[in-house]
């Protein structure tokens, strides 16, 4: 028997356009029903989730995420459809849920730990287990409140995973915390894989979704996009609906389109070549502006020559959102001449591995001589997203490898 | 269905257990006589009653002290898991909403804290029982039933409260009304004869007052409940938990959305 069965799942929320909340209104309105809108915030989900596997639920804000969750949890009712939930669940929904900040941090692991459905007799014998791991024996018996809400999430989490789960349901719950704390969840994470739990988990972290999950569902507007290999699913949201069937096709893309810059005034420019577009190609070929980090990306600069122009020279540099120059190349730098170039055409540069993590990236574009006369030249008009796709921390991947 | 949530529970007692001794350690944590207070909250009322019954109105009563107490106790009892019960489920937003567990649960634990409160207070009807020497019976055997059929109506009245009070914020005030009336249309200061017979028979329809004067009959006067008095009793405490429940059971899917 599958851990859950999810079938032609519905569920729907009640908007009202007043609300009543008293018995007073509701009686006077008994014959006035109040007019509400129905919010359809998951439409006919389908899905089972074998014992022991990972699956990860990603989609955009609003896209139905942890209304599916709490939906397994049993915290919310569904409208239509069922949810068959065949073994013991337990949420990671919030930590620290219950918790009582007039009582002290035992007696609050001993509430949390029961509400987790511990078993008495355990909670008790690991208590110091537990205050030990978070780091807070000496605070045994301070109350709650005089905590800081990093102890808090500490002392919740190793309450938490105390717990001997069957089913594990996670929402961004590491999202909060520190970076060592994110590195103690993960660890526990996968010490929870290798046990052979089943887990359900929703992030946008698509890095850690990467790492854990055998088959991702990717949810959009409340429908069901897709389920399958989590590298799939995971390259259909950041790259759009059937990337990969279309690679062939050569799609108008949403670049941002190279708007007239009117005051170029350091770079007098005589457009005699022109940059007519520049576009982003990801590896399926397909123009795109949003890219997965470390994958390769194709950067192509379309021109017009008026008139045939010797030996010209392409240039790109890239910035950061906040207008960091990052990088900057051009034909002449790498030693590429052309020879000349009349009428439209485009040159490629192909960029092996996107080495930045995450962020926005703007790029500028320049055509120029060799004495640096310009042609054209267009500050920082195009744009594109780069997608965490691993772990690491920062801006940028420096390749390189631990060794001991 | 009842046999397997009955079994359900049991499975969560000791959340069921944890959440009302928490809730009733949380009671008294910040005051300085701590427990003391829901001693001392029921004395005062005592004395003023007392005072107020016995040489204004000149009640003749035999242990009337003892008589006032134990009305008042068994009152208090229905007054506080109401109120106290009615918002486990609203003060209780963050875990109905990120945690499942069957959510009677919540109710049935500030029933049982509301009872912790009451054995507290119960220690000084106890001492008094002892000072003014009151001849204990083996009619005591059914003061734990009376008890049991008290609770079942409270836990039903509070299971409905706790469930309306979700969708309608105004139903706490309205039951506040309701208690205050209920106090004094419950003989707990006076005794049922000071009413014309047509009267007694319609503040008879109320249990709680059927229980009080059972309650008092079986403890202070050492004489045996009758059997028709126990009968509407289990009677009544089945019929109040029952509708509790449907109400409850009927509201409760939707808890999460609305709070």
């Amino acid at each position: 028997m599958p851990a859950i069965e999810v079938e032609h799942l519905y569920k729907s929320f009640r908007i009202p356009h007043e609300k009543r909340n008293t018995l007073f209104e509701a009686l006077t309105g008994v014959f006035k029903p109040a007019p509400y809108e129905t919010f359809q915030a998951l439409k006919d989900i389908n899905f089972t989730v074998e014992d022991g596997e990972a699956i990860g639920i990603i989609g955009e804000n609003g896209s139905g995420k942890s209304t599916l969750l709490k939906l397994i949890a049993q915290i919310l009712d569904s409208t239509r459809g069922k949810v068959n939930v065949n073994r013991k669940v337990t949420p990671f929904l919030e930590l620290g849920v219950g918790f009582q900040p007039e009582l002290t941090a035992a007696e609050n692991v001993k509430i949390y730990a029961t509400i987790m459905g511990m078993p008495k007799k355990e909670i008790e014998s690991k208590l110091d287990d537990v205050l030990d791991f978070a780091g807070l024996e000496r605070f045994r018996d301070t109350k709650l409140k005089n905590f800081s809400s990093g102890m808090q999430v500490r002392l919740a989490f190793s309450t938490a995973i105390q717990n001997d789960p069957e089913i594990l349901l996670l929402d961004e719950v590491l999202a909060v915390g520190d970076m060592e704390f994110q590195q103690k969840c993960l660890e526990v994470l996968k010490q929870y894989r290798e046990k052979g739990v089943t887990i359900v988990f929703v992030s946008h972290d698509l890095g850690s979704v990467r790492r854990f999950c055998d088959r991702t569902l990717l949810l959009n507007h409340g429908e069901q996009v897709a389920l399958d290999d989590t590298e799939k699913v995971i390259d259909q949201y950041v790259y759009g609906e059937d990337a990969s069937n279309m690679s062939s096709s050569d799609t108008e893309a949403d670049t941002s389109p190279a708007e007239e810059n009117s005051e170029e005034s350091t770079h007098q420019s005589n457009k005699k070549v022109e940059i007519t577009d520049v576009k982003f190609y990801d590896k399926f070929g397909n123009a795109s502006n949003r890219f997965n980090s470390s994958d390769p990306m194709v950067i192509r600069i379309f021109y017009n020559a008026h008139k045939k122009v010797l030996d010209p020279v392409f240039g790109i540099s890239l910035y950061s959102e906040n207008g960091e120059h990052l990088f900057g190349t051009n034909t002449e730098l790498r030693k590429v001449s052309i020879d000349h170039v009349d009428g439209e055409g485009y040159i490629d540069l192909e960029v092996e591995k996107i080495p930045m993590l995450t962020g926005q990236f703007l790029l500028t574009v320049a055509i120029h001589t060799h004495d640096q006369k310009t042609y054209d030249w267009h500050d920082r008009q195009y744009a594109f997203d780069v997608i965490p796709t691993s772990m690491d921390a920062g801006l940028i991947e420096i390749p390189c490898q631990w060794k001991i | 269905m009842v046999f397997k949530h009955l079994n359900n529970l049991y499975a969560y007692r000791e959340l069921i257990w944890q959440l009302a001794w928490s809730e009733f350690k949380l009671r008294y944590k910040n005051s300085i006589l701590g427990y003391f207070w829901s001693l001392l909250e029921p004395m005062l009322m005592l004395t003023v009653l007392y005072v107020v019954f016995s040489n204004l109105m000149r009640v003749q009563v035999e242990y009337f002290q003892l008589f006032l107490l134990l009305g008042i106790i068994l009152w208090n009892f229905l007054s506080r898991a109401t109120s106290i019960g009615m918002n486990s489920i609203v003060g209780k937003a963050d875990m109905i909403k990120k945690i499942y567990f069957p959510r009677d649960i919540f109710v049935i634990s500030s029933c049982i804290t509301a009872l912790l409160m009451s054995i507290f207070e119960s220690l000084i009807f106890i001492s008094f029982m002892a000072i003014f020497r009151v001849p204990i019976s083996t009619n005591l055997i059914y003061v734990p039933f009376i008890l049991i059929f008290l609770f079942f109506i409270s836990l039903g009245l509070t299971l409905a409260l706790a469930a309306l009070n979700v969708f309608y914020r105004d139903v706490q005030f309205i039951w506040q009304v309701i208690l205050q009336a209920g106090f004094f249309a419950t003989p707990i200061l006076y005794t049922i004869d000071i009413f014309p017979a047509y009267l007694q028979k319609i503040v008879l329809l109320n249990p709680v007052a059927i229980m009080i004067i059972s309650a008092r009959h079986t403890i202070i006067y050492s004489s045996p409940a009758t059997v028709g008095n126990l009968t509407f009793m289990l009677i009544s405490s089945v019929i109040f938990l029952i509708m509790g429940y449907a109400i409850f059971n009927r509201l409760e899917p939707r808890f999460a959305e609305e709070i």
